[in-house]
């Protein structure tokens, strides 16, 4: 079932003759439980894609089908709140600095949980499920700061999984790890698209790290180069 | 969630600190209020407790406090005879600095006719009121005597007969009440040397004169001498059912003095001595709150600067806008209110300890903690704007 269709997609940035053609032309189709990964050297576009998929940088053309709904069409957002949108259907998880410092591993999973009004013992047993899950919940009750990258990667991905996103959004989750950590954090996003059947898209430089994933695309100078489709499973 | 509480226990050092340092403005600003009531409630102490129908004072002057006003003492016969009036006291007030058990002290006399006159020591507290036409006094016991002390003031020793604590004079010292030959001997005392070196100096000037012969000048002497029989006011009881203001006219008209109601003389001083000390509290009042919601709000920015990242994670989350600006305005109110807390148990415990007297009023406090609160949120708003305009897509970046 497809969670997010992109059509004729443009984001030009300024205007006049300083123009940056960050993106052009990008179509994709992704479905629940794809595992997409997203390649291409610094400055072609890639977090600029994901900014524009997940609401918050307004594309210059084109179309965007989220969960069913048209978020983006050639006239501006149609009319949805980008933040309810993204809080309810929406994980992220970034290279680095992704947890609010001054809140424990614990209360970050409790943070977007409480921002859709769920609290209490409910919101406490998922937090701990999702930490057990991602196999963290001995560190619980530490503040970012005294994990590891590793680690923080692990507390965010179960972040990010709290409100059970449809589509879950990585830039660069394992540029700030060891290959080995790196390949664990990967394990743990390919476990959750294929357990949860949420569609995660990562963005990376590392093309060792993409073993198994659905659908490889390349992105250069804001287009697609090309784009693979594995269907091994 | 709280998170402002959260945030706050990660920084409990700053937090502490700011609460510390805007507290003691704060109780800076909580004193002055009390010194501001305060100085008030004593500049009208005498004028509320002595409180006649009509203080008859100089003409065109505000006497007998906010302004100097002298009178001849029998003036109070005169003030008698008018239609109206049944009782007219002689009263005088000025200040000294004198020693009193060793130590310079500084503090007011009222004389008074002890012998059934108006304007005498209302309650008595310890001892009696003076009952014989000299040598005893009644002090406030600020001044710090016992009944039965004997002070020496001038040329003559004065026995504490008794001690009042209501009016103290109208910059907030002690008062002593004397019977009023006593005071005018106090306020114009003269030894031997300083009366004969008087006379010398008279005698000389009418010698001077060349229609005078040297016997003329010296029987002028005795009457030309400077008379003592000088009051500041004549304090006025009506009879029942005389017309104050009616009575007050007749005085200005007949005597050409002025007579002024316990109100008037209160509003006299309110516009006048006690004017100026108002106004500078005020004006202090205002640039502490300033420097106050500076402060708050430079530490909040900071506080809030500190997290802009994380508000940026906050809102690519899907965090709304209510989130952050209550994570914000709660640490900039929770400082506040914690700051204010904080003056208001510092002034509670201390206000006896400052030398001026600190009058506080609940309702004062509570007025300067709207207005406090209102400083809060004031204080807020420059990291709020910053937290609201900041970008989700910040969170990305490397
Ligand atoms: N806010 C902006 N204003 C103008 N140009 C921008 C803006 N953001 C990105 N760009 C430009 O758009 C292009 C694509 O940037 P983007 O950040 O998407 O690259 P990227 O693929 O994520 O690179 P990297 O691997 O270094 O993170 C770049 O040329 C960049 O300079
Ligand atoms: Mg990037």
């Amino acid at each position: 079932m497809e969670i997010l269709r992109i059509e004729g997609l443009a984001k030009i940035f300024g205007s006049g003759h300083i123009q940056v053609r960050a993106l052009e032309d990008i179509n994709l189709s992704v479905s629940k439980g794809d595992l997409v990964a997203l390649l291409g050297p610094s400055g072609s576009g890639k977090t600029t894609l994901l900014l524009c998929i997940s609401l918050i940088l307004e594309p210059t053309m084109g179309k965007i089908v989220f969960d069913g709904q048209t978020i983006f069409q050639k006239n501006g957002w149609a009319g949805v709140d980008m933040r309810r949108v993204r809080r309810e259907k929406i994980g992220f998880i970034f290279q680095s600095h992704n947890l609010i410092p001054f809140l424990t591993a614990r209360q970050n999973v409790l943070f977007p949980l409480d921002l859709v009004g769920m609290n209490g013992e409910q919101a406490e047993s998922r937090a701990r499920e999702l930490l057990e899950y991602m196999e963290i919940a001995d560190r619980a009750d530490y503040l970012p700061s005294l994990l590891s990258g590793g680690e923080q990667q692990r507390v965010a991905i179960a972040r990010a999984l709290a409100n059970n996103a449809k589509l879950i959004l990585a830039d660069e989750p394992t540029a700030a790890l060891d290959t080995t950590r790196g390949k664990r954090v990967m394990e743990l996003l390919k476990k959750i698209a294929k357990e949860n059947q949420s569609a995660v898209i990562v963005v990376t430089h590392d093309v060792r790290m993409i073993e198994g994933f659905d659908q490889v695309i390349h992105l250069k100078d804001g287009r697609i180069e090309t784009e693979k489709t594995n269907a091994q499973n | 969630m709280d998170l402002a509480f959260y945030d706050m226990k990660q920084h409990k050092g700053r937090f502490i600190a700011t609460i510390f340092g805007v507290g003691l403005l704060f109780t800076i600003v909580l004193a002055m209020n009390g010194l501001y009531r305060g100085n008030i409630d004593e500049g009208l102490a005498l004028i509320n407790a002595t409180n006649p129908d009509l203080w008859v004072v100089e003409r065109y002057r505000g006497g007998p406090f906010n302004e100097q006003s002298t009178l001849p003492e029998f003036y109070h016969y005169s003030v008698k005879a008018i239609p109206g009036v049944e009782k007219a006291s002689p009263f005088i007030y000025y200040s000294v600095e004198r020693l009193i058990a060793g130590k310079s002290r500084h503090f007011s006399i009222v004389g008074y006719d002890v012998f059934d006159g108006l304007g005498g020591p209302q309650k008595i507290y310890a001892g009696r009121n003076i009952q014989r036409a000299h040598y005893e006094m009644v002090a406030h016991r600020k001044l710090g005597v016992r009944v039965g002390d004997r002070i020496p003031l001038g040329l003559h020793t004065y026995t504490v007969v008794g001690l009042t604590k209501e009016a103290v004079s109208t910059d907030g010292e002690a008062l002593v009440y004397l019977s009023l030959p006593d005071a005018q001997e106090v306020l114009y005392q003269k030894d031997n040397e300083e009366v004969r070196s008087q006379r010398e100096r008279l005698l000389r000037t009418l010698s001077g004169q060349s229609y005078l012969s040297q016997t003329q000048a010296e029987k002028l002497l005795a009457p030309l001498e400077s008379d003592t029989h000088i009051i500041n006011a004549v304090l006025v009881r009506l009879k029942p059912g005389a017309n104050r203001p009616m009575v007050a006219r007749l005085i200005e008209k007949w005597l050409y003095l002025s007579a002024f109601n316990t109100q008037e003389e209160r509003q006299l001083m309110l516009k006048g001595r006690l004017a100026g000390m108002t106004k500078q509290l005020l004006l202090f009042r205002t640039l502490l709150m300033i420097i106050s919601v500076t402060i708050i709000s430079l530490v909040v920015y900071t506080f809030t600067m500190e997290k802009i990242r994380s508000i940026a994670v906050m809102k690519l989350i899907g965090a709304p806008d209510w989130v952050i600006v209550r994570l914000v305005m709660e640490q900039s109110l929770l400082l506040t209110i914690s700051a204010f807390l904080f003056g208001v148990v510092l002034i509670g415990n201390t206000y006896s300890l400052f030398p001026k007297t600190i009058l506080l009023v609940p309702g004062d406090t509570l007025l300067t903690f709207i207005v406090v609160f209102a400083g809060g949120i004031l204080a807020s708003i420059l990291g709020l704007w910053h937290a609201l305009k900041t970008q989700p897509a910040m969170a990305l970046g490397g």
